[in-house]
């Protein structure tokens, strides 16, 4: 008996951790998409970007260049990996979605757009670095903790910080800053935000680097847990976008409990299934839910207006 | 908007049918031969998508998928029962087509960007499912030995080609038709289009499935042309690829796709002196058609035309 | 007064009971029923709020009603999708204007015609498969004045032309029943006058039409019969004079547009 609740506890744990960095993936989807209206196709390749940073970094240029010890290394690669997130959610955010905005576009533009951007920076990895996996070894990954019968890595007790102090840091800014008050207003209602002095364009872009950054650092903690090619953002991307619409569209919470959710129904059905069906099992719900009730579990229905 | 064989429509035609009867000739390696042959199947692929994606105005991003089942099941059938080549890529067809409008059901529920995800989500299980059953499909090992119901790759081209053609032809006369009236309201409004006495859902089914026996009928041709059947081809990637066609072509016109299947399959190759960065005109000419010219090549020589008249 | 002397027929083409519509708690329509008379121009008023649009979908389908009935010369409409409605001879146009604006005025019409085409749809891959109904379209098209414009992209037009594409697009569809949500909305007066005469035109052709409208010059001089709807409930029925004489009909309205 306890063998079986040490096995669901255990896999708990596991769900919990890989949920956590479902979350830090969709995260930033869901908050694109609460100020915007807009999904990013090309978030998956943010976390792409942020993995391929941080190997650099930890694996060249801190212990190469700088000399530091592999830990430490790997620590500073996560801020290399969030900066480098950073950087490109602002470029994309000035080179695409701005001009998009400022031509009044439809909705299939900005789409077709974030495509074209996923594309580019995939086929731009795969041109930089090649299609043949990188092993990116994280130190931590090595180190096992033990709670009594639970066994975790020190990468998943990483995961899970990181996660939460990131989920927290959000929430102190959402909650306790003018910005991110503004942010959940141009969220709510922009034209009225606006209306009211809040410089949407500003609100908007700071939104989408705080989403990339979020995307980047995700990305250097999946980095040494999956297959490392230009193409691993888009192996997620499918799930990022299911766990946004169980959660709903632009709803914090719901996204995080939909990440954990998915987290832990794949650490339950890996061992039964593997990866491949996994994502057949998640997809089909995602379908489902699609087909049910599209708005998500928690967010409310919106009639159309005749 | 008369349809029919108008002269300018018939000299077109037939400059098109000298251009397709040279082309072998003037491109005689076998490599350029290939290029041909995959051009002419992206402009099969890109005309189907156009149909859905450009008339219906229908976010369908899972185009690929029909694009290998259309492969899947004609190999299948001639491989492991024995089947002839064109009943096979019948059956295909069919098959396509009918999977094609069970994801119409989805598209009359999912607008916009639902429908977009949707249509990726379907897409990723067609191809998990390709990957995983491997007792049908022989998984990521692939299938070997493929025949071409032809004998070499000229004879494949004007196959494909002659094909295109045709399709172009059937395409561009229905959407000139009431039809293409009744898709291009669906686009533009479907609430008043309901009230004009629309069934929006008929008709999605109708252009998801037709879109997609269309993209099955060139899988059919692609087996023989690669030799070995892998799942790979036909995933979230082609989908975007064939996206890029019709959009840097132009959507929502006819010789929109046909253009931007053609420019798209060749730039890469013309810039092969590039090295690995040539793959990323994809990326490139979609996000710059999408931000400075929505109507595409299409739009940007339409633009020309006015300009020195 | 200057209007036409008109014999309304006794019979009800519309006969909505007892229709009930909430939002989330909030009641749009409450126990409304109405007899719309065949043949007459029937005109739906009342403040911002009333209601009216609602009841509106609820005839053409955009909406389900959650209770009552609703018949259609004796053919029960509920359950019945938009399209159906529009098949048995309903027509509508709408508050926000819904046009095809990458379409030209003359491929707009056309859509119209979507019922009448009668073109088998394996024609439709052959040439020569277009529709017959050019000639019709651009007969519309010069009876709300836009005949010379046919092959400009919709989005083009003006305002108060768009309004008027949008009704020669629905009388496409040759409908029994016309109903049109505030078609005067954002006109001057020289476009509603216009429009006026093209209502009592097509009323004439034996088209029975139903306004939703908030414009008075419209109800009082072109109307027979006038519903007032308030907070989503019938407040009074008669004919306009009765209508503007009616203490209720004015407090609801606050002595605003019966100023006269």
């Amino acid at each position: 008996m306890t063998d079986l609740l040490a096995l669901v506890v255990q896999q708990s744990v596991n769900g919990i951790y890989l949920g956590c960095l479902y979350v830090m993936v969709a995260l930033g989807l869901t908050l694109i998409y609460g100020v915007l209206n807009q999904i990013n196709f090309a978030h998956a390749d943010f976390v792409t970007v942020g993995a391929f940073t941080a190997f650099f970094t930890a694996t060249r240029f801190a212990t190469k260049a700088l000399g530091i010890p592999d830990t430490g290394a790997y620590l500073l690669s996560l801020f290399s990996a969030l900066g480098a997130g950073a950087l490109l959610g602002w470029l994309v955010s000035v080179t695409v979605f701005a001009p998009l905005r400022r031509r009044g576009a439809d909705e299939l533009r900005p789409l077709i757009a974030t495509i074209g951007v996923s594309v580019l920076l995939e086929n731009g990895q795969l041109a930089l670095f090649g299609p043949i996996p990188y092993q990116f070894d994280s130190p931590l990954a090595r180190e096992t903790i033990r709670l009594g019968p639970i066994f975790f890595s020190g990468q998943s007790a990483l995961v899970v910080a990181v996660s939460l102090a990131a989920i927290a840091a959000l929430y102190a800014f959402m909650r306790f800053t003018f910005m991110g008050k503004a942010l959940r207003a141009v969220a709510q209602d922009r034209e009225t935000a606006g209306l009211m002095g809040i410089n949407e364009n500003l609100v908007i872009a700071l939104t989408i680097v705080i989403a990339s950054a979020l995307a980047g650092v995700a990305g250097a903690m999946l980095g040494p847990v999956v297959v490392l090619t230009p193409f691993t953002g888009a192996s997620l991307i499918v799930k990022a976008f299911a766990i946004v619409i169980i959660g709903g569209f632009g709803n914090m919470e719901g996204t995080i409990i939909a990440g954990l959710l998915v987290g832990i129904i794949e650490a339950f059905t890996v061992q039964y299934l593997g990866s491949g069906l996994i994502d057949l099992v998640v997809f089909a719900m995602l379908l489902g839910m699609l087909v049910v009730r599209p708005t998500g579990l928690i967010a409310e229905r919106k009639e159309e207006n005749v | 908007m008369s349809g029919g064989l108008t002269r300018k429509k018939g000299t077109v035609f037939l400059i098109a049918l000298i251009f397709i009867a040279a082309a072998p000739w003037l491109l005689s390696t076998s490599y350029w031969r290939g290029i041909l042959v995959l051009c002419a199947m992206n402009v099969l692929l890109a005309l189907s998508l156009n149909l859905v994606l450009g008339y219906t105005g229908q976010l369908n991003l899972g185009q690929s998928a029909f694009f290998g089942i259309g492969a899947y099941v004609s190999t299948i059938l001639i491989k492991t029962y024995g089947w002839n080549f064109w009943l096979a890529a019948l059956a295909a067809v069919a098959a396509a087509g009918l999977v094609g409008v069970a994801l119409a059901a989805f598209a009359v529920r999912l607008r916009g960007h639902y429908l977009a995800i949707a249509s990726l989500g379907f897409a990723v299980i067609t191809y998990q499912v390709l990957v995983n059953w491997e007792s049908v499909t022989q998984g990521v090992r692939g299938m070997y030995g493929i025949l071409s119901p032809v004998p070499n790759a000229v004879a494949l081209f004007y196959l494909v080609a002659g094909i295109g053609l045709v399709v172009y032809f059937l395409l561009d006369n229905l959407v000139r038709s009431p039809v293409g009236d009744t898709l291009r309201a669906i686009r533009e409004d479907e609430v008043s289009a309901a009230a004009l006495g629309v069934n929006a859902a008929v008709w999605k089914a109708f252009a998801f499935g037709l879109g997609a026996a269309i993209a099955g009928l060139a899988g059919c041709f692609y087996p023989g042309f690669v030799g070995t059947l892998v799942p790979d081809a036909f995933g979230i990637v082609e989908s975007f690829t064939m996206m890029a066609m019709v959009i840097v072509g132009g959507m929502g016109t006819m010789i929109g796709p046909v253009i931007g299947a053609v420019v798209l399959t060749f730039l890469p190759e013309l810039l092969r002196g590039f090295g690995e960065l040539r793959l990323m005109i994809y990326g490139v000419a979609l996000t710059l058609v999408v931000l400075f010219m929505p109507g595409g090549i299409v739009q940007a020589w339409v633009g020309l035309k006015k300009r020195f008249s | 007064m200057g209007r036409s002397q008109k014999k309304i027929l006794v019979t009800a083409l519309l006969k909505a009971a007892n229709l009930n519509k909430s939002f989330g708690g909030v009641r749009a329509v409450y126990d409304v029923s109405v007899d719309v008379p065949a043949g007459s121009i029937f005109a739906l008023i009342g403040p911002n709020g009333a209601g009216k649009s609602t009841l509106l979908n609820l005839l053409s389908g955009v909406y389900q009603p959650d209770s009552g009935s609703l018949f259609f010369n004796q053919a029960s409409l509920i359950g019945l999708p938009a399209y159906e409605r529009a098949r048995l001879g309903i027509a509508r146009t709408f508050q926000k204007i819904r046009l095809f604006k990458q379409l030209t005025l003359l491929e707009n019409v056309l859509t119209g015609f979507h019922l009448h085409q009668d073109v088998p749809l394996w024609k439709c891959f052959l040439p020569g498969g277009a529709g017959r109904f050019r000639g019709e379209a651009m007969d519309l098209l010069s009876f709300v004045g836009l005949g010379n414009r046919a092959n400009d992209r919709a989005g083009a037009l003006s305002y108060g032309q768009q309004r008027m594409l949008e009704i020669a697009r629905a009388l496409a569809t040759r409908p029994k029943l016309f109903m049109l949500d505030e078609p005067a909305a954002g006109l001057n007066a020289a476009e509603v006058e216009f429009l006026l005469k093209r209502l009592q035109n097509i009323n004439q052709q034996n088209v029975t039409v139903l306004v939703v409208e908030h414009n008075m010059d419209l109800v009082m001089n072109v109307a027979q019969r006038v519903l007032v709807m308030d907070h989503g409930v019938r407040l009074f029925e008669g004919n306009p004079r009765e209508v503007q004489a009616n203490p209720r009909v004015i407090e609801a309205y606050l002595g605003g547009a019966f100023a006269s």
